[in-house]
Order: structure tokens, then sequence, then C-alpha cells
């Protein structure tokens, strides 16, 4: 493991090292890191591509060189100068403040880490941020904002856990569409322990606007494979609903039951126009950097 | 299926615990916060049939194999594919009877089933006990090399012996030995005559029996050999008989010389008169030509030889004994004029006599003081009058009618010689011999029976002329009653063994032994093998079998039958079971891990998709 690539080392880890500020920017130190030395050059490349001149067009970019050669009339086109806008959504709601291990973090702790060095990375490239913490309602809001001082307004939102029995994340979309006017992109981090129907309906209508979805499912290792557990009462912290149950013997059932849950929840949001992916507890945080920046380099 | 530790079938019961387990499982554990658990509910409810099928799954197993390790705890023991032999109790009953002791094709019979012995007991291991048990019931036993060696020792007998006791002697052993495994193993000729009696209950012994296929050989034997009267005074005859195919050559030797020769064929009587010189107990013998079995090519008798008694008959003894008298007299058997008086009792006057009650009721006291006067310890009663049959080891006086006896009354031991309804009848001492009744028609049908000129001759020839004693004729080594008084048993070779006790044991070999008190013989021993060992036809796998119970096999493969003599059939099975509990135990793990699941799972060809 490279050293200086603190998005690549265990999320436990990097986070026992300092407060949350300073390892979202190691963070992204590390992650940019990475992406300059990738053959792709960055992402702030100012010319597109050339097009046939039509009348109307403006004559300020019409490539002179090329019609001086060639004769030819083509308009020089250039990439958007202005920045993305994105919306970062943070599922707080009880069931997220649960790790399956003392070595593990909370699947919240994951994902708090995870937004402040997403939303430090967006800012770096000059991309409005917003941020919307939700659990059974929308707890924070905060509007997409360029200015460095954004980030400094979302690590003061982040630290605190819900206190909600449920999770509207449909809701939480629905706020967010209503902050970013044209074309941004959302990043949904949740454990997803909700009804899909109506999230797949928000994100539906969200995509049906022109925005890019990133939905990263956050899961602790011990939701996936039920632990080696005798005779237990299992109990939602968020709902409070309990199940009586001997560990081994739904050990397989269970595993079954979250493959296939995890395959509709990507095919439903495959199906809405949505990027969907797992992501764990245990894995690095440049995870959802680099699944958050692999659909920002898609965006125009 | 057995077991040799049975009692350890009870840790059986603990199956019931996962049973219980399973049946009475409490789902309520320690609470567990988990956020997922939607997804356990929803597990629970799509694979409820199939976790319930895992569970009972899991409790099959779980049950199955605590009863095999039970079943391994108990040692079992069966059929099946185990090897070696559990420790066991193995008594060996090796029939040595004279019958073996034939040739049948060029080799001794007792040498070929000794053969299968020796194989047998080479199967014997260190934690096994072993006997040998011959067919005369005795017991050698200790090491396996001990056990091979008496073997080895064994010569045949010269009788039948006793092989339903040796069999039940040896089941004896093996259940007192207190191994799990016990084992009869029988190697006989299965000479029917050995055979004729069951064995007894052997309980649940296993018996095992080897009887090989043994060719016939032709067995010429003497069948009988006795003189009569069994007291020569001095004349009489030797009468015999033979048995065997075709003209069999015979000869009677009688002391030191051969007084007939002949040839006979099966079934004709052998009728030697005979008048030897000397005097006192004489060993004499009938012998044929030698064969395939020696044993019984000669047999002996035993005679006393003496002049002929002299008689008195008194008239009160009445007409019956003096008609008698004369007949005896009149074929030289008894002579008139002093010696034994035959008399009633109120008439007798010395010993030896021969008493009968008085005719007249009246006279009882008169008899009973002649009784008393000639030191006669016995006493007349009042007569009874009531019908009854007679009991006695005397032949000629079984079942003779009596209608009045006199009840008689022993002043000190004497002998019973015949019973009337229960009560002494005939009764003899030193130099006398009371009948209860007088001899008289009205009293009893003895006078008028065929048997009594002939009784009454052998009772004064042998009894009270002479005091000869008696002679018997056993087989070898049988137990022996000693006459009263008898100090030594002179032996065929001259050899004279003490006498200590009441009984004796016969020369395990033919011949006439004689009793001796001090230098005088006193009775005649005869040993002779048994008439019918001489029957050599072999019993029926089948009958045999029944002879020995429920239990019993009888083959005539030797590999089958020590097979069948170490194991009945069983094998020990702990290993087997032991086997099977861990793979139980295994398939538990691998289905409570859910990776036999999954091994299933894997062998599943992959679904086949559909083109759009």
């Amino acid at each position: 493991m490279d050293a200086n690539r603190p998005d690549l080392l265990d999320p436990a880890s990097l986070a026992a090292l300092g407060r949350l500020e300073v390892v979202a920017r190691w963070v992204v130190d590390g992650f940019l890191t990475g992406l300059h030395r990738s053959p792709r050059k960055g992402f702030s490349v100012e010319f597109a591509e050339h097009r046939p001149y039509q009348p109307g067009d403006d004559l300020r970019y019409l490539d002179w060189k090329i019609l001086a050669r060639s004769d030819r009339w083509v308009i020089k086109q250039y990439e958007e100068e202005t920045n993305l806008r994105a919306m970062l959504l943070l599922d707080v709601s009880p069931s997220m403040a649960w790790s399956g291990s003392e070595a593990r973090l909370t699947k919240l702790a994951w994902a708090e880490a995870s937004v402040a060095a997403l939303s430090l990375l967006l800012l770096k490239q000059r991309d409005a941020v917003g941020f919307i913490r939700f659990d059974d309602a929308v707890r924070t809001v905060l509007p997409p904002r360029a200015r460095t001082a954004q980030w400094r307004r979302v690590l003061a939102e982040l630290g605190s856990a819900g206190v909600g029995t449920d999770t509207a994340l449909a809701a939480a979309i629905k706020r967010a569409a209503g902050l970013v006017t044209r074309p941004g992109l959302f990043v949904i981090l949740s454990d997803l322990l909700m009804d899909p129907d109506e999230v797949t309906s928000a994100v539906r209508t969200l995509r049906a606007v022109g925005h890019d979805i990133v939905v990263l499912h956050v899961m602790d290792p011990g939701e996936r494979d039920l632990a080696e557990v005798g005779d237990a009462k299992f109990t939602d912290p968020e709902s409070g609903d309990a199940l009586a149950a001997r560990g081994s013997d739904v050990r397989d059932a269970y595993h079954a039951t979250v493959e296939v849950a995890i395959g509709e929840w990507r095919e439903r949001l495959a199906g809405a126009g949505a990027f969907y992916e797992v992501v764990s507890t245990d894995a690095p945080f440049g995870t959802a950097l680099r699944r958050a920046f692999a659909v920002r380099q898609r965006l125009p | 299926m057995s077991f040799l530790s049975p009692w350890l079938l009870a840790l059986a019961t603990a199956a019931a615990v996962p049973l219980l387990l399973h049946l009475l499982r409490r789902r309520t554990g320690l609470p567990l916060s988990f956020p997922a658990v939607r997804y356990l509910r929803r597990a629970e409810k799509e694979h409820r049939r199939e976790m319930r099928m895992r569970n009972l799954l899991l409790m099959a197993l779980r049950v199955l194999a605590v009863i095999a390790l039970a079943l391994a705890a108990a040692r079992p023991l069966g059929p099946g594919f185990g090897t070696g032999h559990p420790p066991t109790a193995f008594a060996l009953v090796l029939d040595n009877s004279m019958s073996t002791a034939r040739v049948s094709a060029s080799h001794v019979v007792l040498d070929q089933l000794r053969e299968g012995a020796l194989a047998a007991l080479a199967e014997a291991g260190s934690g096994d006990r072993v006997w040998l048990v011959t067919a005369d019931a005795l017991v050698a036993g200790g090491s396996r090399a001990d056990v091979v060696a008496a073997l080895k020792r064994v010569e045949p007998l010269a009788g039948a012996g006793q092989l339903p006791a040796a069999v039940a002697r040896a089941a004896n052993l093996v259940r007192s030995a207190g191994l799990g495994a016990r084992q009869v193993a029988i190697v006989t000729d299965a000479q029917a005559s050995g055979w004729r009696m069951s064995a007894g209950d052997l309980g649940d012994v296993p018996v095992s029996v080897w009887a090989p296929v043994i060719g016939d050989v032709a067995n010429h034997a003497v069948r009988r050999a006795a003189p009569s009267p069994a007291h020569l005074t001095p004349r009489g005859r030797v009468e015999g008989t033979v048995s065997g195919p075709g003209a069999i050559n015979w000869r009677v030797e009688l002391g030191p010389r051969t007084v007939a020769r002949g040839t006979a064929k099966e079934g004709e009587a052998i009728d030697v008169p005979v008048a030897p010189p000397e005097r006192g107990w004489t060993a004499g013998w009938i012998k044929v030509d030698p064969d395939e079995l020696r044993g019984d090519d000669a047999r002996a008798f035993a005679t006393w030889v003496g002049d002929a008694p002299r008689l008195t008959v008194d008239a009160e003894a009445g007409p019956f004994a003096a008609g008698a008298v004369a007949a005896l007299v009149e074929a030289r058997r008894a002579e008139r004029g002093g010696g034994v008086q035959v008399t009633s009792a109120d008439a007798l006057r010395q010993r030896p006599a021969l008493i009968f009650a008085p005719r007249d009721p009246a006279r009882l006291g008169l008899a009973n003081r002649a009784l008393e006067r000639a030191g006669v310890p016995w006493r007349l009663g009042a007569p009874e009058r009531s019908g009854s049959t007679v009991r006695s080891l005397d032949p000629r006086l079984e079942g003779v009618r009596v209608t009045r006896r006199y009840a008689i009354t022993p002043l000190a031991a004497a002998e019973t010689l015949a019973t009337a309804g229960g009560a002494a009848w005939v009764v003899g001492g030193d130099g006398y011999v009371l009948v209860a009744s007088a001899l008289d028609t009205t009293d009893t049908e003895l006078p008028l029976a065929p048997a009594f000129a002939p009784w009454l001759g052998a009772l004064l020839g042998e009894r009270l002329a002479a005091d000869a004693g008696p002679v018997s004729e056993v087989a070898p080594s049988a137990v022996l009653r000693a006459p009263v008084g008898a100090t030594g048993l002179e032996l065929a070779d001259g050899r004279i063994l003490p006498v200590v006790g009441a009984r004796s044991i016969a020369p395990a070999r033919p011949g006439v032994s004689f009793w001796r008190r001090g230098d005088k013989r006193v009775g005649a021993v005869v040993v002779n093998p048994e008439s019918d060992e001489s029957d050599l036809a072999a019993l029926e796998p089948a009958m045999l079998a029944a002879r020995l119970g429920s239990r019993a096999a009888v083959t005539a493969d030797v590999a089958q039958w020590q097979h069948r003599a170490w194991t009945a059939g069983q094998r020990p099975l702990m290993g087997p079971f032991l086997v099977l509990a861990l793979l139980l135990l295994v398939a538990e793990l691998l289905v409570a891990r859910g990776d036999l699941a999954a091994l299933v799972r894997r062998a599943e060809p992959a679904p086949v998709r559909r083109a759009a």
C-alpha cells in the first residue's frame, strides 16, 4: 500500500489518525496524486470539438486557422466553464450508526468521512457542492456553493446521528431537486434499509430532468454475512422491529436474501438511470471518490 | 446383532437431547442490535421450507450420531465387514469317543478331528480364554500353548464317553468366563449313538460343530458276553452276540484258556457250555478278528466258579420251595444236605438261610424269636393284605404281585433288595435273605413266576452259599459303588487301587477288575465299551443341531466351521459404527456451516439464459 495514498488506506485506521477535516484532506490529496499520474491528464480541458458553421453562430468562435488552410468553416466548441452543481445526500438514520465490529467504522462514520472528502474534492474542482442530511425527515440543507467556505459548513453539519424511526430518502431527493435547477450530480450515501419503490420513483424523477445520480449503498460486512451467533433477539435500532432467531440456522438464507436484495436495488436503480454501487465500510474512502469521479467525468 | 457391553446402550438415551433441543428450543437469546432485521425476516419467510428441512436434517444427523456412538460404545457384534474377533471364551469339545479310533481312508478319524481343532486353536489371541473338553467331560485349560499340548496328547477313549455332558460343561465354562463373546466349538464324527441325548439347555451360548464326512467301514464287534448263570457252580454257559457284515470268527477265552472258537453271523447267539476247573473269580473274553475299529473287537466278562451249594429245605417253607430246590438239585446246581437253610421264619435255626414269612400269622411271635436267635436284624410285624407290585433292581423280581405281606422292621442297617407297595419286601444281610411274605400263592405270585427257580438258584449260589460278592458291568471310567467292606480294586494288570470312600472310578480300559477285602476277592467289575458304540452310523446334521439347541450350527466344511467358531458369524462392529458416527458428525458440521448446501449448489448445472 502506498503511504502517500491515504485514500487507499483502511478507513478505520485512517480515521483514528485525526479529525474528520484532516482525514478528508489526506484522502483528497492522495486521490489527486493518483489522478495526476493518470494518462487522462485531468478533467479541466477547455477545447471540446469542431462542428460545421451554421448561420447565426458567433464568429468569435470560428476557427480562422482551418479556414485559412483548408477553406472550411468550422466552429470551435469549448467545455462549459460553469462548474458542476453537486448535491451530497447523507442518510443519518439510526440504522447507519451501526457497526458489526469494533474494528470497523460505523456506516455513518464511514459515510461522513466520504462526504467530507467528496465535497472537498468537488470544491477543489470549483464545483458547487450542496449537502443534505436526513433520517425520517430532512435535518440539514446546505444549498450548493462553490466557495471554499462551503466545505467548512459541510463539516459543521457532520458528526451527529439522526434520531428518526424511518428513512425518508425520497423526501430528501425531492428537497435536493429543488435546490439544483439545471442538470447536476446527486450522490446519495445510505444503507437503503427502506422501501425501494418510493426511492426508485424519486430517482427516476431526478433523472428525467437530466441529473446524474450516484447511489452508494453503504453496508457493513456484518450485514452481508451474518456473524456466527447462537440464539439471539435481533432488534432493528431504527424501527425497533425484533426477530428471534439462531444465527447458524438462518445464516445461509440471510446471505442469499441480502444478495437478492442488492440485486433488486441494482436492477431498480439501473432501470431508473442511476449508478448504483455497494460500498463496504471496510473499503478505503477512495472507493466513494472513484465512483463519484467516474460519473463526474462523463458530465458535460 | 449382539453386544459385548449392552449396558452402554443406555447412552443412546442421550439421543433425546438433540431431539428435545429441537422440539423445545426457545429462540430467544441475548438481545442483539442489528439494523437489517428486514432482511432476516425476509430470509425466514422466503427460506422457511429450506430452513425447516435443514433443521430436521441437522437434528436427524445429531440423533443418529449419538446413537451410532452409543452402539459403538456397546461393542456390537454382527454380520458385516468387521475384522478379527472380540475377546472370546472358547471351549473346544473334542469327540475322542471309541468310534473316533477307527481307521478310515488310511487315517485315524481322531487325527483328522485333531487337525481341524488345532487349526481352530491357532486363531486364538491373547485376549481369549480357551479350554479343551474331551468326550469324557474332562477339561484342560490355561494358555493356548497349554491347550494345544493337551490336544496333542488326547487318545481315543475305550467307550462312548459323555458327549452331551461334555458340551454342557463347555457351555458352563464359557458362561463363567466373564467375557462377552462365548463360543462352544465341537469336532465330532457325529456318531448317532454318541449324540442320542440332548446337551440340555445351553442358553445363549452359540455352538458350532464340525462333523466331517467319514467313509463307511465294515465293523465287526462283540456286542454281548456274559456267563449264565453269573456264578458257575461249577458248570454253566458263556453267551454272547456279535455284529458286522458276513461271517465273523469268534473265540471264547476263560481264564488262561481259549475254551471255544466258531463263526457266527450278526444276530446269531454264541452259546458255549463251560465247566472250568478253577474256583473263585475268573475273567473271560469273547473276541473277534481285528478290524478298522479295534476297541470293540473283544468284550470281557467275569464269573465266580465254585462248587454247587448245599441246601436244606424245611417243610415249613412250603411245597413251592421244595419243588424249586429239587429242580436245582436235578440240574446239578445244588446238592442236598447242610449248607443253606431254606425255611419259614418260625422254623429258622441258623444262618445262612433263605427265610420266608410264616404262612400262619399266629406264629409271628415264634418267628421273631427265631430271627433273634439266628442274629437276623429284622422283625416281622402285623400282616397287611393289599395288592401291590414288586419293584427291584433284579429283573426276575420286578413286577411280581404281592397280596399279603408282613411289615418288617430293621434293627440295624440292612440292604433292601425289593419293595412292595413302597415298603421293604425282600431284604438281605450277612448270611440271610428275608422275604416278607410266605412262599404261597395266597401271599404272592412269586412261586408261580417263571423266574422263581433261577432267582432262587442265583440267590443260593451267589449270595447265601458262597457269598462271592456282586459283579457289575460298567462303561470305562464310570463311577462305581464299592461293596461294603471292600478295601481295594484289583486291576487287570495286578495293581490294587485302594478304595477311599464309597465311590471309585472304573478303569478307563476294558477288562475285569476285582473288589478286594484284604486278600479275598469279594466282587468283580467288568469294563466294556457301550454296546451301541459299535454302531458307526452318523447323525444327520440337522438332527445333530437339534440335539445342541437353537444356536447350534453344524457343517462338514472345516474352513466354514473355523470361521464361525470364532465369530459365530459375527464380527466386532465398533469400528464401522465409529466411522459412521464420524461421518455423521462431519455431515452435521457441513450442514451447520452451509458447506454442504454450497457443494450441492456448485454441483448443479448453470441455468441456461434464454435468448431475448
